[in-house]
């Protein structure tokens, strides 16, 4: 029974919004699943193919001159004193020529390929089976509020003038709750895998408290600064973090 | 079968998501890409917003030129802007949920509305304090005259760290028009991937206005 259900619940994410990448679950999931998979798959590297042509490599090259061109007709229009000139209209004129005879071909090209049609006509809207969304609109709302609240709450503490260390903590603090907040719910983490969120956040933890290793060094570096010939009091006074 | 896969879903434990048999993440090839993407990306920008922090710990000065009024609230309006196009996204990916195609659409093009205003504000202010003389490598007068002993790097940290933002905001908002362009033949998950990079944006800031602004505030005004 167990299987069984397994299973089914791959084989839903497979025909599903989702993509397996695991040869092992693809097999699980049956023959009719990957042979599917395999037509899906050709189209993609026959595009591939395609894309490699010189026909490509061609348009990019014209597209690139146009750019090139247009770009000069701009720097002309900006750089001349006098626009309405004769010289000047005529450089602008030869550029903007010389630019459209260069995007003949692209755009040729892409009228052919059929990206001037309608995009409704062009291709079916995709269907898909139900998608799992949590969350209420009361929640998000609710979490704006608190969102709001924290980002009011630190600007009043710039506004009353807290001493910047005292500051410093309870804004990063405040930040950290905000992140935390923004990534559970507005990024959807609370609603994924347990999986997903212990690969994600620990080791970006990790890495960031990694990155404060060399941070001592500066509070060194700030007392290097303070020469013999200053006085004790100064050398003193030069040693309070200074933010 | 759907309620059957939910309950399925609650009831193993982490071990045997790995046993074999299953997606271990229950997510599809594209969406962890953007997750691992977002990783990435969050780690360059906690290096450069701890290198920031590092020349700022070894000046024995810094300057904290920002006045409350104009500065800070125009900075505050620009988080505002971006956390409300953060939830127009959310609506955007839950019509998406829904198969309403149009709903996803108009969310998704609330949110770029969002994320322009964001730009464009921030090009104001980055135009204000160029104006004031503010370059990469060197400060403007008045604030040399006011903390003589503050090195030349505010500018290199302010536009580094807001540039980089500025960037990936400016490709978060292509990437959305593309998908609302494209909203009938992409599939619901290509939407809830772009928005996770928007949401990633959006979570950046969090940590770059604090940090970059609201610790700059003038202290004396």
């Amino acid at each position: 029974m167990e299987k069984r259900e397994t299973n089914e619940d791959v084989s839903r994410l497979i025909h599903g919004s989702m993509r397996p990448f695991d040869e092992k679950v693809l097999a699980a999931s049956g023959g009719a699943a990957g042979a599917r998979r395999e037509r899906e798959l050709s189209p993609r590297m026959r595009k591939l193919k395609t894309l490699l042509s010189g026909e490509v490599i061609l348009n990019v090259i014209c597209l690139l001159l146009a750019v090139g061109f247009l770009a000069l007709a701009a720097s002309n229009f900006s750089l001349a004193g006098n626009f309405l000139s004769i010289d000047s209209l005529f450089l602008t004129l030869v550029c903007l020529m010389m630019a459209g005879i260069f995007l003949v071909n692209p755009a040729w090209t892409a009228y052919e390929k059929g990206l001037f049609k309608r995009p409704a006509s062009a291709a079916p809207v995709v269907e898909e089976g139900p998608i799992h969304f949590e969350g209420s609109l009361r929640l998000f709302l609710s979490i704006l509020g608190w969102l709001l609240a924290l980002t009011l709450i630190e600007v009043f503490l710039a506004y009353i003038h807290v001493p910047l260390h005292i500051m410093l903590t309870v804004l990063i603090g405040l930040s950290v709750i905000k992140a935390a907040l923004i990534m559970a719910y507005f990024m959807h983490l609370r609603f994924e895998r347990l999986s997903l969120v212990l690969t994600l956040v620990p080791i970006l933890v990790v890495c960031i408290c990694l990155m404060f290793i060399v941070f001592p060094d500066s509070f060194r570096s700030l007392n290097l600064r303070s020469t013999p010939a200053q006085s004790p009091a100064a050398i003193k006074e030069s040693q309070q973090p200074s933010h | 079968m759907a309620t059957e896969a939910l309950h399925h879903r609650e009831t193993v434990s982490l071990a045997d998501d790995w046993s074999g048999g299953r997606l271990p993440y229950h997510v599809g090839h594209k969406k962890l890409g953007m997750w691992l993407f977002i990783v990435s990306d969050a780690m360059t920008f906690s290096a450069l917003l701890i290198g920031y922090s590092y020349v700022r710990a070894s000046a024995q000065e810094w300057p904290t030129p920002y006045a409350f009024y104009p500065s800070i609230i125009f900075s505050t309006v620009m988080t505002l802007c971006l956390l409300a196009s953060s939830f127009t996204m959310v609506m955007a990916v839950g019509a998406s949920a829904r198969q309403d195609k149009k709903r996803t659409r108009l969310w998704l093009l609330a949110t770029i509305v969002g994320g322009l205003a964001f730009l464009i504000l921030h090009g104001i202010e980055w135009m204000h304090v160029i104006e004031e003389g503010l370059r990469p490598f060197s400060l403007p007068h008045e604030w040399a005259e006011r903390w003589p002993k503050a090195p030349p790097l505010f500018g290199a940290s302010f536009f580094a760290i807001t540039g980089l933002h500025m960037f990936h905001v400016l490709t978060g908002v292509l990437y959305l028009g593309y998908i609302a362009l494209r909203v009938r033949r992409v599939r619901h998950e290509d939407v809830e991937i772009s928005g996770l990079y928007w949401h990633f944006v959006d979570l950046v800031w969090m940590f770059v206005f604090p940090l970059v602004y609201l610790m700059s505030v003038d202290m004396t005004k």
